[in-house]
């Protein structure tokens, strides 16, 4: 770095660093970003969802979005072509992004394997959780944080099982008011 | 040298690069920190919830957030090549650029205006007192429903469409909330209670796909099915009776009045019979009756509302912010003299489609 201290003034130095980039460079990177944002999206779709994981399509689409903004910081912000003090400023940065999101994987890894009963109770609808706490039963293998559809197959069964089973009709509880008063035309 | 005898400083900036350039950075590099302690956050709580509503749920449309990202990668090309215009000495060319990317600034935060208010409009806010969310079917939620019906009461009916309203809401309270309440006031304990809400909340709008499976739609369409044969029969007694009077008689207009009434309750009885029998159970009755926003269930809706209205406020804060700058600059002659100033906001307009690029799979894909 010190080999560029004394190099010239800052505008000067500018001028002499960015060897203008090709106008072909910029468009050709506005055509990777878009062709890459298609690849992402495409995720989404149904072809793609019956061939691959959900986790597939996750480490897909993060994939392409840290390539996308690397193109964006290495063409767009010319970081490609600068001197060496993009190190000092770039580096730090990136190693405290990634210690904070490593701080927060023991938070992950905790809140997203084992819930306790009361965030079962608490946060969790009835077609996902409720059923297993009510019923004690432990989680089926597929059911992890958001897996509903396993749940709510399960449920739907739970549902038919307990209206066969019920019988006794709800007579000792008093209709409410607005229930009682149905209102009739006839004098 | 007038100061002659003193040392002569020279200043040596530690890093080669402008003020400017340098401080924009130092401040990117905070960004970086700020939007990483964002996004983190959000993926603990998402990936942490026991359950996280679809796009679907809440009303995302992955279409308009790729169609967002095109259009700020768009920008980023065009404020690229205002600087190298401006690099170039092309003031005129650069002036152009500035403004496209300043419109395509504009067009991004149109629409997420648009997405916002979409969200709005079906009663998802950040917020509770305007929201019509719920996380669960718990006992609060039949509560909100009756009190929604409740309060969409007309007190005195004018009309045919007012009256069709009463009687629609009268049947749902009757034939949906109520049962609810009842079944879960008999239910054995909180789980069971929430199964038996559970099946209202579907009724008004799918709840993870599921859909009704009880019959209290068909019964609220009987009960006021019922009710119109009631009221035909009166309607026939009272035109029978009207006959027997004389023509211009106190009595006879009194008659005239009440059945009047009749019959405009006849006729809002059999529309009140379609609205219930127009209601789609895969959609639910907030999107088949269009003037009734009753509350919904969206598990884990708002954890999502808190964190996607957090990281898109956040992000279209910094556009705007973008936006305000380029609007400045627009009436300045962009020459080679300006060419800093315009990487300047060019780094800090490229970070701001930077966070776009991570939001949007991370919010409209994921």
């Amino acid at each position: 770095m010190s080999e560029h201290a004394h190099e010239s003034t800052p505008h000067g130095h500018d001028d002499h660093e960015h060897h203008a980039v090709p106008m072909k460079t910029y468009w050709t990177v506005f055509g990777v970003l878009c062709v890459l944002t298609m690849a992402s999206f495409l995720t989404y779709t149904e072809i793609w969802r019956d061939q691959f994981s959900t986790h597939a399509g996750w480490s897909l689409m993060m994939a392409v979005s840290c390539s996308k903004a690397l193109l964006v910081i290495l063409f767009f912000m010319h970081l490609k072509y600068e001197a060496n003090w993009k190190y000092v400023l770039t580096i730090p940065a990136a190693f405290m992004s990634v210690f904070l999101m490593l701080m927060l994987v023991p938070d992950v890894g905790r809140r997203m394997y084992r819930y306790s009963t009361e965030r079962w109770e608490h946060t969790s609808d009835y077609t996902g959780a409720a059923f297993y706490i009510s019923e004690l039963l432990p989680l089926p293998e597929g059911i992890e944080g958001g897996d509903h559809a396993a749940a709510h197959d399960h449920n739907i069964e739970h549902r038919h099982a307990d209206e066969h089973g019920e019988a006794e009709a709800p007579e000792h509880i008093s209709l409410p008011p607005d229930a009682a008063a149905a209102d009739q035309v006839a004098p | 040298m007038s100061d002659h005898g003193h040392l002569k400083l020279e200043y040596q900036p530690a890093l080669p690069l402008s003020n400017g350039k340098l401080f924009m950075w130092l401040f990117l590099s905070t960004e970086i920190m700020f939007f990483a302690g964002l996004i983190g956050t959000y993926i603990v709580l998402r990936f942490g919830a026991p359950s996280w509503p679809t796009p679907h749920d809440v009303h995302l449309s992955e279409p308009i957030g790729a169609f967002n990202t095109f259009v700020l990668i768009c920008s980023s090309v065009s404020v690229v090549l205002c600087f190298e215009a401006a690099k170039a000495n092309k003031p005129r060319q650069a002036k152009q650029l500035l403004l496209v990317t300043f419109v395509l600034g504009s067009v991004f935060l149109g629409v997420k205006m648009y997405e916002y208010n979409s969200k709005f409009s079906h009663g998802i806010y950040p917020q509770s007192p305007h929201g019509l969310l719920y996380d669960q079917p718990s006992p609060y939620y039949p509560a909100a429903v009756r009190q929604t019906l409740l309060d969409s009461k007309i007190a005195t009916p004018k009309s045919v469409e007012q009256e069709t309203r009463n009687i629609v809401i009268d049947a749902l309270i009757a034939n949906l909330v109520t049962p609810a309440e009842i079944a879960a006031a008999n239910a054995g304990n909180g789980s069971a209670a929430r199964a038996e809400i559970h099946e209202l909340a579907v009724h008004v709008q799918p709840v993870h796909g599921a859909t009704p499976t009880s019959d209290w739609m068909a019964k609220a369409i009987a009960d006021v099915k019922d009710k119109t044969t009631i009221a035909v029969t009166n309607q026939e007694l009272l035109s029978s009776e009207l006959i027997k009077l004389p023509a211009d008689s106190e009595a006879h207009q009194d008659k005239q009045a009440e059945f009047a009434a009749v019959k405009q309750r006849v006729e809002a009885l059999s529309q009140a019979a379609k609205v219930l029998q127009n209601v789609n159970p895969d959609k639910g009755i907030n999107a088949s009756i269009n003037w009734l926003k009753l509350p919904m269930v969206i598990p884990g809706g708002h954890m999502w509302a808190s964190t996607y209205f957090l990281l898109t406020g956040f992000h279209a804060i910094h556009v705007v912010v973008g936006l305000l700058v380029f609007a400045l600059m627009i009436p300045m002659t962009l020459g080679p003299a300006k060419a800093g100033a315009v990487e300047n906001i060019g780094l800090y307009w490229h970070f701001v489609d930077l966070v776009w690029i991570f939001l949007f799979p991370l919010l409209y894909l994921f």
